[in-house]
């Protein structure tokens, strides 16, 4: 029998690591996945089971616990694989690098509490103030410290990879970069770039606000320095999917990456493009010039640069794999890919899905465009097909490769994963295309009860009855691939060890860094020019928004939603901003 | 650092160099993208500029009509 070369053979120690983060990121996603089933059959009105102003309780752990916690867990666990895998070295201190973890855990654990708190009586908190934060929706506390542990936690891990690179650049002085940890460091550099806004946000405005010791906050401002880390943040989830597209899919199709160069390119381009580009998440905040808008909206189109070379390079690597396999034709290749194979069907499904999710995003971030469908379901429905499958259902398909490397155990059940990736695909076929129409008439996202006496939405095509039913099946076929893949990691986990796990490895290239200039390797070089393009972007609207509302805002107090708001008030503050 | 790239492929059955490859089957679905991309943003036009009245501005208070609160 040959030796067995998995992942927890060659890092047993970093398996072990890697193993607790994804587990963290599999619980977040049971509990942030269920509750979206919720939100569907509430909003559709097929079935209501809780208080309608419990419906933003969920919507906050939904969006956090999905949005923040799943994925990032599980890319921590991913970049950790990269670096140790490409580099041929261990982490440099398991101490270290459990203090990050654990940072990360205390501090879901905060925010999780401190959400729960908003529909359970005997946790005097509450924090129903969505993925967004937005002021002056007020959290306790507890939720703004929580989100610092877990941010200063992922900074941790960075430094944590940035030092196993410099050991052992210490050691191979003249080779390039390897491609895996090439992608972890400039992901890295990005999200400490971008994640300064965030934190300047909680640290400066919001958590002294939600103490007491101020008394006001200036809205905009802290929604600028939200959306300043709000923008990066989904290529903080992306950067891993597309990891797996360049690395991972060639080798699953039987090829090789057609381009290491190209890939380097794509890599350094979301380094310089993914924080200055904010603004487009505000085209109808009043109060930041439309000029500064226009920047970010440019600034948003070059970013169609580096994800349409993905497009190419990605599936020119899939064709060479489809090709080597014995495929034929112009098209006809296709058939050779490994279709039964769930790991590579999966991404390639996600992949698929970001194709679609590329023309919604367009829409978006055309400022004209984006007024029709702005704060409508359209944008849940585009981020469904991004966050939502290409980078969610990329890790459940990584998973049932990455889970039998860091444990030595066998899939339980491969027929039943590739079942599940199907299923999702489906269930977000039905649940993101009705989601989108329902948003070019109009249909309010955000809202428990999208049903208004004396006022009918009007689709231009179906109905609103057919749009719902859409969205709560779409929901449902969700909920059970999320439990079949939960089902499927669990049995895998309390199986025996296998010998038939496969060898460790990634994609090897057609063209490889020996062909890529060295200057792309420069990672200082490419941090400072990103560094200009935020100082660029972002400089004139902070002060801007700074002169005219001050920097703790004019007299603006907090509303706790929990704690109930008197609807006279809401109403009378209606009437005053009305012509 | 090449030792953890894949050296072994068991479907295999032909090996295509760099130099043989071309990615003809890529450039088509490629291009099909940008057809259907093209379509919809023709097909855009009809929905923003002639299904509906100029947003924004002035919509406010036909909204806030509707649903009863003004």
């Amino acid at each position: 029998m040959a030796m067995r070369n998995a992942y927890v053979d060659q890092f047993p120690s970093e398996a072990r690591l890697i193993s607790a983060a994804f587990w963290s990121s599999f619980l977040a996603l049971a509990i942030g996945g269920s509750l979206g089933l919720v939100q569907a059959l509430h909003r559709t009105d097929y079935l209501r089971f809780i208080d309608s102003v419990d419906y933003y309780t969920v919507l906050t752990a939904h969006g956090v616990l999905l949005a923040i916690t799943f994925t990032i867990f599980f890319l921590v666990g991913i970049f950790t694989w990269a670096v140790t895998t490409s580099l041929d070295r261990g982490l440099e201190d398991l101490r270290f690098s459990w203090a990050w973890y654990a940072m990360m855990v205390v501090g879901t654990v905060l925010v999780g509490v401190s959400i729960l708190g908003g529909v359970v009586d005997s946790i005097d908190m509450q924090a129903d103030v969505l993925f967004t934060f937005y002021a002056p929706l007020q959290a306790h506390p507890a939720f703004y410290v929580g989100l610092v542990l877990f941010v200063v936690g992922t900074w941790l891990a960075g430094a944590d990879w940035f030092r196993t690179w410099w050991a052992w650049r210490g050691e191979n002085p003249d080779e390039r970069i390897p491609l895996p940890t090439f992608m972890t460091l400039t992901t890295t550099l990005f999200w400490y770039l971008c994640t300064l806004g965030v934190a300047l946000s909680i640290l400066v405005l919001l958590l002294p606000w939600s103490m007491g010791i101020v008394d006001s906050v200036n809205p905009l401002l802290s929604r600028t320095l939200f959306w300043y880390f709000g923008h990066a943040v989904v290529y903080f989830w992306l950067m891993p999917a597309y990891m797996m597209w360049y690395i991972m899919l060639p080798k699953l199709s039987g090829g090789k990456l057609f381009s290491d160069p190209l890939a380097r390119v794509v890599f350094v381009l979301f380094l310089l493009l993914s924080t200055p580009t904010g603004i487009h998440h505000q085209y109808l905040d009043p109060g930041i010039a439309e000029g500064y808008k226009f920047i970010a909206m440019t600034n948003t189109m070059f970013l169609l640069l580096p994800s349409l070379l993905t497009a190419f390079t990605v599936v020119a690597s899939m064709e060479h794999g489809a090709r080597q396999r014995g495929g034929t034709g112009y098209l006809g290749w296709l058939k050779a890919l490994p279709w039964r194979d769930p790991v590579f069907t999966g991404m390639a499904l996600a992949g698929l899905m970001f194709a679609a999710a590329g023309f919604s995003g367009m829409i978006n971030a055309g400022m004209n465009i984006n007024y029709l469908v702005h704060n409508t379901w359209w944008i849940v429905g585009h981020f469904h097909l991004t966050v939502g499958t290409a980078v969610a259902l990329t890790f459940m398909a990584a998973a049932y490769w990455f889970v039998p490397q860091v444990t030595g155990k066998q899939l339980w059940n491969r027929s039943l994963a590739l079942g599940q990736v199907l299923l999702w695909f489906v269930g977000m076929t039905f649940m993101s295309n009705a989601m989108h129409r329902s948003g070019l008439f109009g249909m309010p996202r955000r809202t428990a009860e999208p049903q208004y006496q004396g006022f009918n939405f009007e689709p231009a095509a179906g109905t609103v009855g057919e749009i719902n039913a859409q969205v709560a099946l779409g929901a449902a076929l969700l909920t059970i691939a999320l439990a079949l893949f939960l089902l499927n990691m669990v049995m895998t986990t309390i199986g025996g060890e296998s010998d038939a796990i496969p060898d460790n490895t990634y994609a090897g290239t057609l063209s490889g860094p020996e062909d890529a200039p060295v200057v792309l390797d420069n990672l200082k070089l490419w941090t400072a020019i990103a560094t200009v393009l935020v100082v660029f972007a972002y400089t004139l609207p902070l002060a801007s928004i700074i002169d005219a509302g001050g920097l703790f805002g004019p007299g603006i107090e907090g509303f706790q939603l929990t704690i109930g708001i008197d609807p006279a008030i809401v109403l009378e503050s209606v009437r005053e901003v009305m012509p | 650092m090449a030792s953890a790239t894949e050296k072994q492929e068991t479907d295999r059955v032909r090996e295509i160099g760099h130099d043989e490859y071309d990615p003809v089957g890529t450039a088509i679905l490629i291009g099909i993208y940008f057809l259907i991309l093209v379509l919809l943003w023709l097909f855009m036009y009809f929905v923003e500029f002639l299904g509906n009245g100029p947003t924004v501005v002035g919509a406010l208070q036909p909204v806030l009509l509707g649903v009863g609160l003004a």
